[in-house]
């Protein structure tokens, strides 16, 4: 049950919006911070690859801001009912994005030994990838702020298409280690990079059911397909010998 | 008041396996003419705690108050439907007053100790009700402000005046002599609003030992004490019941969105 009354003590109310904004804020910085690292990626730059790691700190300064406030606001405020959900679920997810910050300045690490070795296949693989994750971030932030659960769910249901992307991906990369092993360190590198980004539209899905939770009251429990089949067995296949 | 009628009228909280102790159907108060209680349907249930709050005028003391008739004390108080404490309807004319006061005690607001000894308090009552021997009238007393969590501090000044006990030792002695009467139900009408926070906590874990032998209301307005110290709570507004349900349910969840709105402090 939502409600769209304000609160009597009305710096309640200034006190909420400032944790929705803060949260809105930090998954914005932790977008940007994954399409610069693909951009450092693309270009080579190794000196712009080591600002995106440094700038990490900036989110995880974010999150301990937002840990604070949300600890505040539970002894001081006395939250009860869908200000409860929503102080909860603001603590939840400024730890999901605080997750996506560090799979990011991941990415960008990885791009500086990465720049030092020779190109493999076509550049756009993992650029697909980090477009697919940054926009389910993006979506999940507008639905956040909007209290739209339905909007999350679409986030949450939609997830497979980044989980079947990197399947893909992940299949294409063991193709070019089987072809010549000289691609096999980059393609490593590529791949950790490659799980990094799927992991951050996990962490989408799971902020989505936050969303739910806070809207509604119940747990997002539907079931959802999945995408990733690089554990399955099938894959082991791929490196057989015809016979 | 057939089946149908009578389980559209009542609110159920949602327990499951409990026996209702207080089945209340229909229930109307009126003072002066004016409609105070405006047809009221719950089941409290036995052995447990039940939470009444709402907004000052809801109702709330009212309803509390038709559940010993207290209001039978003054002219131009009426009221009609039923509750019924173990199979009987206590607003029956025919309803033995002593008989309800002896099943249902009451703690009030603000304690009102008797100017008499700490002993004579407790003892007061029971006499009034049973004839006991001097030395089983002891340990009666003994029992009652032991149930209390009162022995232990007065056990030493059984004979001064309980006009001399702290705030909070008064509301115990004032439970202790409730409890003494052996009743069935225990009625509280905002028992710690006049306490500090100490003797406040003192009177909430009362409440939760107290629960395994009687059935309790409290009415506060205190909501985190609502749901520190109750297994269900109705919220009531303009002699209504908005809603009454699992006080776990009340305040993460509520259903309604008056209940909603009062909780979070957005009510105006």
């Amino acid at each position: 049950m939502s409600t769209d009354k304000d609160h009597i003590i009305k710096s309640y109310d200034s006190e909420l919006s400032r944790l929705t904004g803060e949260i809105v804020r930090m998954g914005e910085l932790s977008v940007s911070q994954l399409e610069a690292a693909i951009d450092v990626l693309d270009r080579r730059d190794e000196r712009a690859a080591q600002r995106v790691v440094s700038n990490d700190e900036a989110i995880d300064q974010m999150e301990q801001e937002i840990s604070h406030d949300v600890v505040r606001l539970l002894a001081l405020r006395a939250p009860m009912a869908g200000d409860l959900r929503n102080i909860f679920a603001a603590l939840r997810i400024a730890a999901d994005i605080e997750r996506i910050g560090d799979y990011a300045a991941n990415v960008a690490k990885r791009s500086i030994p990465l720049s030092m070795l020779a190109p493999v296949g076509p550049s756009g693989g993992l650029a697909y990838l980090a477009e697919l994750a940054s926009e389910s971030v993006r979506e999940v932030l507008f639905a956040y702020r909007d209290r739209d659960a339905e909007r999350a769910y679409k986030v949450w249901k939609e997830d497979v298409v980044l989980d079947e992307a990197y399947t893909g991906y992940f299949r294409q990369l063991l193709t070019y280690m089987m072809e010549d092993p000289r691609n096999i360190t980059p393609c490593t590198h590529l791949l950790f990079m490659a799980k990094n980004i799927e992991r951050i539209g996990d962490h989408a899905t799971n902020i989505a059911e936050n969303i739910w939770f806070q809207v509604t009251g119940e747990p997002l429990d539907k079931q959802r397909k999945k995408g990733d089949l690089t554990s399955s067995p099938e894959m082991t296949k791929l490196g057989d010998k015809p016979e | 008041m057939n089946n149908l009628a009578d389980a559209a009228a009542a609110q159920t909280a949602n327990v499951e396996g409990r026996t209702t102790k207080i089945k209340v159907r229909d229930a109307h108060f009126y003072y002066n003419g004016f409609h105070a209680i405006k047809g009221i349907g719950m089941d409290i249930p036995e052995k447990q705690v039940t939470a009444i709050i709402g907004p000052s005028g809801c109702g709330k003391s009212t309803l509390l108050r038709m559940f010993n008739r207290i209001y039978a004390i003054y002219p131009k108080q009426e009221a009609t439907g039923e509750i019924v404490l173990d199979g009987e309807n206590i607003l029956d004319a025919g309803y033995s007053m002593n008989r309800l006061r002896s099943k249902v005690g009451m703690v009030f607001q603000k304690p009102v100790p008797f100017p008499m000894t700490i002993f004579e308090n407790v003892a007061y009552g029971i006499r009034h009700h049973e004839k006991l021997s001097k030395a089983d009238m002891i340990i009666r007393v003994e029992q009652a402000l032991r149930s209390a969590a009162l022995w232990d501090e007065v056990k030493d000044k059984l004979k001064q005046n309980a006009l001399g006990l702290s705030g909070g030792q008064q509301q115990r002695l004032c439970i202790a002599r409730a409890i003494a009467l052996k009743p069935e139900v225990l009625l509280l009408d905002e028992p710690t609003s006049a306490l500090d926070p100490i003797a406040t906590s003192r009177i909430e874990q009362l409440v939760a030992e107290l629960k395994s032998e009687f059935t309790i209301v409290i009415v506060t307005h205190n909501m985190q004490q609502a749901a520190r110290c109750s297994d269900q709570t109705a919220f009531m507004y303009m002699g209504e019941m908005i809603e009454f349900d699992q006080t776990e349910k009340i305040f993460t969840k509520p259903g309604k969105k008056q209940t909603e709105d009062y909780i979070t402090g957005r009510f105006g």
